[in-house]
């Protein structure tokens, strides 16, 4: 990231977000490991969200199968990001070539867009292109076009353009949230460096957003608008949330979960409703897209706040406790304060000192924090698999195959262990 | 014809909007909401020219016409066409002071509208975030008017507003010192949004694209206008005389019209403006081409040019008997006026 060089970032390292599958097929855990570090390092550089990649158990790359005991399911297991991984390289050179054509003062920053934009972060665009699937049902009355069709455009292309604008929703949100602030470039920051990267930050952010507003106009459906206008006022309000929580607001599981829902899940709940409105759907059934996707949302927020302290073992503390660190009191420690009251003091105190965070892992080590807020990731999940399965019923083998790819996903997101 | 105050026309309905706008960017979150709010607080609102523009255009075009579109299904006819007029003007200021927080993060300003800038008052990064939650919330009131062309003019806005702000960031030579340039640029970070915003009250009263495309004029010609004189402000301030202006422009190396008209007499200027103005010598030099130069008559010449045709424009509006379009009318090229004769 040519405007970052030389210019690390002193302050906390932004929580990791919900992107970063590599679909280059990783041979073996070697390999998905160096593709870890080599993102990592280059965020760190950078300043950027650390990405993870979803190395998920006996994935064997894109198109591979995988074959799970189960119970119930009789059905093939289809890896849900093969399914749409066609697609997804579409959307991906559409945004890619977009950017670089478009605004080459820009094309340097492109880079940063190329990894976290493109390669590494297929998550969202999956669960869209997978949903436009699943809701593919035909539909008895088209709906009304009205001067001016809406329908023109082939609905495939439509629901694609919302998988594009969620992404450059998302990447906007990420480069605004990473500008600094004095404070933090009297840190030790070279100056210019922070100053040039700030700029480029907004600008960047700038052109995403304002590329997102002309194609979502040109959709043509002032509601679908709406809902990712509000997207973006969520990440804001969330971003905001975290960066001015209260010591009482810090020990509130409310708070907490009201912030995640801004800052993680608005997005995918949002677009995925707005697939579903595209698709001319009725409102129970865009309600059931959205609810699919605030549960997935919520999960995988809840997973990652225990991975933060787990890492990839079971036992506390190989985590990276970037959360803790930076003074983000998560749900983990949220239900161990419910256990041990003594913690308050602590969290009201905050974790600037060191200490504090030694004390608060020992809490929460003898907690059930890391269990129950598991308990609450499945629980979302399962919500989340619920929506799938009350979806109108269809016998389309496309359809099935998407709605089980979702149902699928839902399990991926809490059993991950990275 | 009584010349009356085009100000005082809508100053009623002015302080309506205002009202609306600072409950409109009302925020849950405490910080997110004095951010949010800064430019809208009472006596930091500007000069409150766009709104009067769009208020004025709006009862401008308020004559009968012949066939109006069938509503489509699912339409919401708007509550009131004045009320959906009105949006517009906020949704227009919405955007408007997004753009300049964002701005004054990216030209590290520490005053705006004679008070503190707000990522001087507040750090940079809450500034950028109280933009996008200004632009989000145009967006949420711009979808509510149900009406998909006027989205797009002002998806268009915004992204002229970025492009214009990326073009000012350029350093390329060929690109700084050309006046086609300069006026694209111009047009991208000025007038587009009073253009667009213009012609989104025309439609919003569904009139024919002709009507439409001259209000588009209006703005466009207005807002060029203005840009110009401010150009030339910026040099010479409320008086006639070169250097009493603040200078902020050329100081922070923003090549205007006065400065690439008198390059075009003093070709040596090249050389001055290519070292850049880090060195307040520089500064000397170039003002003393500038003053030698008729760059300063000349721009005020393309303004007034503009102006008048923004004045034309109004003039080529489907006639009305009415009273309050006349006098809207008249207000409309007063203020072209206004823009090209002002001194601050």
């Amino acid at each position: 990231m040519l405007f970052c060089r030389g210019f690390s970032r002193i302050s906390r390292i932004p929580r990791t977000s919900l992107f970063g599958f590599i679909l280059s097929p990783p041979t073996g855990p070697s390999q998905s490991l160096l593709s870890n570090q080599y993102l990592n390092s280059t965020l760190k550089v950078c300043g950027g969200r650390e990405t993870f990649s979803w190395g998920l158990p006996a994935f064997h790359g894109v198109g591979g199968q995988i074959h799970y005991q189960s119970s119930s399911i009789i059905e093939e297991q289809l890896d849900p990001f093969s399914l749409v991984a066609d697609e997804l390289s579409l959307v991906a050179n559409r945004l890619r070539s977009m950017v670089v054509a478009e605004v080459p003062k820009l094309a340097s920053a492109a880079e940063y867009f190329f990894k976290l934009g493109v390669e590494g972060k297929r998550f969202r665009p999956t669960v869209l292109l997978l949903m436009a699937t699943a809701l593919n049902i035909h539909i008895p009355e088209p709906t009304a076009g009205g001067v001016g069709d809406t329908l023109t455009t082939d609905l495939r292309t439509r629901q694609q353009s919302i998988a594009e604008i969620t992404e450059m929703i998302h990447v906007a949100s990420l480069l605004h949230d990473d500008v600094l602030d004095d404070a933090d470039k009297r840190r030790g920051i070279s100056s210019l460096n922070a100053a040039m990267g700030n700029k480029l930050a907004v600008l960047a952010g700038d052109f995403l957003l304002s590329r997102a507003c002309v194609g979502l106009a040109a959709l043509k459906n002032t509601e679908v608008v709406s809902l990712l206008a509000t997207v973006v006022e969520h990440l804001v309000t969330g971003e905001t949330m975290q960066m001015t929580t209260s010591s009482e607001q810090r020990c509130s599981m409310e708070y907490y979960m009201q912030k995640t829902y801004y800052k993680t899940a608005s997005l995918i709940s949002n677009s995925c409703k707005a697939i579903a409105l595209l698709a001319g759907q009725t409102a129970e059934v865009a309600m059931l897209a959205f609810e699919y996707g605030k549960h997935l949302g919520l999960a995988f927020q809840l997973i990652d706040d225990v991975l933060d302290f787990t890492g990839t073992s079971a036992s506390l503390g190989k985590g990276s406790l970037s959360d803790i660190q930076h003074g983000i009191v998560t749900a983990p420690i949220l239900f161990a304060m419910e256990e041990f009251p003594q913690l308050h003091a602590i969290v009201y105190q905050g974790f600037d000192n060191p200490e504090n965070v030694d004390i608060a892992l020992e809490y929460l080590g003898k907690s059930h924090g890391i269990q129950r807020t598991r308990e609450l990731a499945m629980k979302h999940a399962n919500l989340a698999a619920a929506a799938i399965e009350s979806l109108p019923e269809s016998n389309d083998e496309q359809i099935r195959k998407s709605r089980r790819a979702l149902v699928d996903l839902t399990q991926r997101v809490i059993t991950r262990n990275n | 014809m009584e010349r009356l105050d085009p100000f005082s026309l809508v100053a009623d309905e002015l302080s309506l909007i205002a009202n609306r706008l600072r409950s409109m960017v009302v925020a849950d979150v405490s910080n997110l909401a004095s951010a949010a709010e800064y430019f809208f607080k009472i006596g930091a609102e500007g000069k409150r020219f766009r709104p009067t523009v769009l208020l004025l255009m709006a009862t401008a075009l308020n004559v009968h016409i012949p066939e109006l579109p069938p509503a489509g299904v699912g339409d919401t006819l708007p509550t009131d066409l004045r009320t959906s007029q009105q949006r517009i003007a906020e949704i227009t200021e919405m955007i408007h002071v997004a753009s300049l927080l964002h701005d004054d993060v990216l030209d590290d300003a520490d005053k705006r509208r004679g008070i503190g800038s707000l990522n001087a008052v507040m750090g940079n990064k809450l500034a950028v975030l109280a933009g996008d939650f200004l632009l989000s919330r145009a967006c949420v009131s711009l979808a509510s008017l149900k009406n998909t062309e006027v989205v797009t003019l002002i998806a268009t806005v915004v992204e002229n507003l970025v492009t214009g702000e990326t073009m000012q960031l350029t350093t390329a030579s060929k690109q700084r010192f050309s006046m086609d340039y300069y006026m694209q640029k111009t047009y991208n970070k000025t007038a587009s949004l009073l253009s667009n915003s213009c012609k989104s009250i025309a439609i919003l009263a569904g009139h024919t694209a002709e009507v439409a495309m001259l209000a588009f004029e209006y703005g466009k010609n207005l807002g060029l206008a203005f840009q110009l004189i401010d150009d030339v402000l910026d040099f010479t301030g409320t008086s006639a005389s070169l250097g009493k202006g603040s200078l902020s422009d050329i100081r922070h190396g923003i090549i205007t019209a006065p400065i690439l008209f008198a390059m075009e007499e003093f070709p040596e200027l090249h050389a001055v403006l290519d070292q850049g103005f880090k060195n307040p010598a520089n500064v000397d030099i170039a003002l003393g081409f500038l003053g030698k130069s008729s760059g300063i008559q000349r721009t005020k010449e393309l303004a007034m040019k503009h102006a008048n045709l923004a004045a034309q424009v109004i003039e080529s509006l489907p006639e009305s008997d009415d009273a309050d379009v006349i006098r809207s009318r008249q207000a409309l090229i007063d203020l072209t006026q206004r823009v090209i004769t002002r001194n601050k």
